[in-house]
């Protein structure tokens, strides 16, 4: 087991800076996901933990000593790649013993890790198939076998389940978890995937433009999003924005009052996520603009002078595009951002009741 | 048309084709079977109506013939390891490294290739006796690695690009060393490609001609191109049954390589185990 240290990490391909000056500390035992958006630098970044790419500059290092000039094959570590990178020419059975006849590992110690680990991802039928023969989950279980095989000090699983179709996907996830909670080795998780990333982390570093953006538990990171690119980046559907005015301690949209602020004057960003709207008999009048059911539930596209929010109905529902309705919001489900340079303000948040309408200043 | 119809016009454009391949090689079999009246008599037969090995028995114990398939077997399969192992190295360098000046390298490994050999000759053969290499076997093994490197080169690195590099890093993970993952990952992927180039090379090498006949001029060193040439023909005879007879033992090796390689070749390619 390892913990992780990522101290001013860098890295430039020519005159194109990928990471960015990452510092991140994990701890060991962690399953850390590094979440962003395509050619955000997290692959990249697991390249460098990998060891196949060097970085420009930064320190990696595991367990807190420095790795950067470690070859891959003595970092105790293991791989999964994306396209999961069978030896074409080997047996199952010959590619996940691979790892251990690199490390002169003995023939009869071998074979027995071998079917210890085809037993648990169930690929004993298919030991004597080669990669070809396999379907795609199959492959993606003999790509996580061989890097169970060594029980390295540290698991990098690169969009591993991206070529999966959905059923398999959610299976593998919960293999994963349960594999994670069962060996306790430290994994770090690259996808895009959102759902991936709250469902499977105890960590997530959610990575975007080479730079990190937030690190966190997925809760934290969903929650209290540190910018409005996780903000957006984070939930589905995503966070509905607004430009808001902050003016004598009370936060206007389009010129009305929302909430109560604490908070000096000025322009503020407001965020809005689709299950914290409300329809209601009163509050903001929208157009039903779009209606897209999604099965358990309908999502509504709401226009109106706070310009557009999205809003979950139930399945059922039974309006019409076109139709007006009223939403209300909880002043401290609201989320506030800087426009400028889209960071997160916190505030005290109330609702402007009929009590207090008086006596705000 | 019918389809039936195309079917027969289709056949019959193949069956042609086909004979006007192997018409001469068969004919070349028949004639070497054939006695010398026979080859002569103005009736021609299309088969031997006596067919005798005699000139084959000729061949193997009277003349030089075996001195020269000896001299063509060592050219041919010290050029193709030669060539093979330059060129995999090369093209692995070419296809996995990143350094200034590759794709220039590349380039002009191509355009040695598109060079026409024959204005190499005088050169070359000048070079080869600046070397003291004039009439040796070496001067040949260097003058058809040189055709046939700049080829291998190019078309193993083709193959080489065509592997998924994520194949090589996976092996660098599990422990392997740079050369090891050469050899355990890449190597074997590329099999298909080296064995083209092996019978590229082995193929040019044993049927040069011309080269054979500037750069050697010595009786122990030629190879059975030239050697055949200057034993069996001579400007006031030809010697048609032996020279058919002769003609039928050079082809055999490279018949026998084919039917063994053939598979090989075939095999391999589209085993592809890498999605997305």
């Amino acid at each position: 087991m390892a913990g992780i240290e990522l101290r001013a990490l860098h890295k430039r391909f020519g005159t194109t800076d990928v990471v960015r000056g990452i510092d991140l500390t994990v701890p060991s035992g962690a399953f850390l996901t590094l979440l962003g958006p395509s050619g955000c630098g997290k692959s990249t970044l697991l390249r460098m933990l990998a060891g196949l790419e060097a970085p420009s500059a930064g320190q990696i290092l595991f367990d807190g000593s420095v790795v950067n000039d470690i070859p891959p094959g003595r970092r105790d570590i293991a791989m999964v790649f994306q396209s999961y990178a069978l030896y074409p020419h080997m047996t199952v059975a010959q590619n996940i013993a691979y790892p251990l006849r690199k490390r002169g590992v003995p023939r009869g110690e071998r074979d027995a890790a071998v079917a210890r680990a085809a037993e648990v991802l169930q690929l004993t039928a298919l030991l004597d198939r080669r990669p070809r023969e396999l379907s795609g989950g199959q492959q993606q279980r003999v790509a996580l076998g061989r890097a169970l095989v060594r029980e390295p000090r540290i698991f990098l699983l690169d969009e591993p389940l991206s070529n999966l179709d959905a059923t398999l996907r959610s299976h593998m996830r919960r293999e994963l978890v349960a594999l994670h909670r069962r060996i306790g080795r430290t994994m770090v998780y690259v996808t895009h995937d959102q759902l991936e990333a709250m469902t499977m982390s105890t960590h997530v570093a959610v990575i975007d433009g080479g730079r990190l953006q937030q690190f966190g538990t997925p809760a934290e990171v969903y929650r209290r999003p540190a910018n409005r690119m996780v903000a957006s980046f984070i939930g589905t559907p995503g966070m509905a924005f607004a430009d808001g005015m902050v003016a004598t301690g009370r936060l206007l949209l389009a010129g009305r009052p929302l909430a109560l602020i604490g908070a000096p004057d000025g322009p503020v960003t407001v965020g809005i996520r689709a299950e914290d709207v409300e329809i209601a008999d009163t509050g903001v009048a929208a157009c039903v603009t779009d209606m897209e059911a999604v099965g358990h539930e309908t999502l509504l596209t709401l226009s109106g002078e706070f310009g557009t929010v999205t809003a979950r109905a139930p399945a059922d529902c039974r309006l019409a595009p076109g139709a007006t309705v009223h939403w209300q919001v909880r002043p401290a489900q609201l989320h506030l951002f800087n426009p400028e340079t889209g960071d997160r303000r916190n505030a005290a948040l109330s609702p402007i009741t009929s009590s207090n309408e008086t006596t705000a200043p | 048309m019918s389809p039936r119809l195309a079917r027969t016009g289709w056949s019959l454009l193949a069956w042609s084709l086909i004979l006007l391949v192997a018409g001469p090689l068969l004919w070349m079999v028949a004639t070497s079977l054939k006695s010398e009246d026979e080859v002569f008599s103005l009736e021609p037969t299309l088969l031997p109506v006596e067919p005798t090995l005699e000139h084959y028995a000729v061949l193997l114990t009277e003349t030089a013939f075996p001195a020269y398939f000896a001299n063509s077997v060592v050219i041919a399969t010290a050029t193709t390891t030669v060539v093979v192992v330059l060129a995999v190295l090369g093209a692995f360098s070419l296809a996995r490294f990143r350094y200034r000046g590759r794709e220039a390298i590349a380039s002009a490994v191509l355009l040695c290739y598109m060079l026409p050999s024959v204005v190499l000759i005088i050169p070359l053969y000048l070079l080869m006796v600046r070397l003291g290499l004039a009439n040796t076997i070496a001067s040949l093994v260097i003058a058809y690695t040189s055709f046939a490197l700049p080829y291998a080169l190019w078309l193993l690195r083709t193959f080489m690009a065509a592997v998924p590099v994520e194949i090589e890093q996976a092996a660098l993970i599990d422990g392997a060393s740079r050369m090891g993952a050469f050899f355990d990952v890449l190597l074997p992927q590329v099999l298909p490609g080296i064995i083209s180039t092996a019978l590229f090379t082995f193929i040019l090498a044993w049927n040069e001609f011309l080269f054979a006949l500037v750069l050697v001029n010595a009786d122990d060193v030629r190879p059975l191109t030239t050697g055949v040439m200057t034993m069996l023909v001579s400007g006031f005879n030809i010697e048609w049954s032996l020279l058919m007879a002769a003609s039928v033992m050079m082809s055999v090796p490279l018949i026998i390589i084919l039917a063994f390689l053939q598979g090989h070749l075939v095999r391999g390619f589209g085993a592809g185990a890498v999605k997305g």
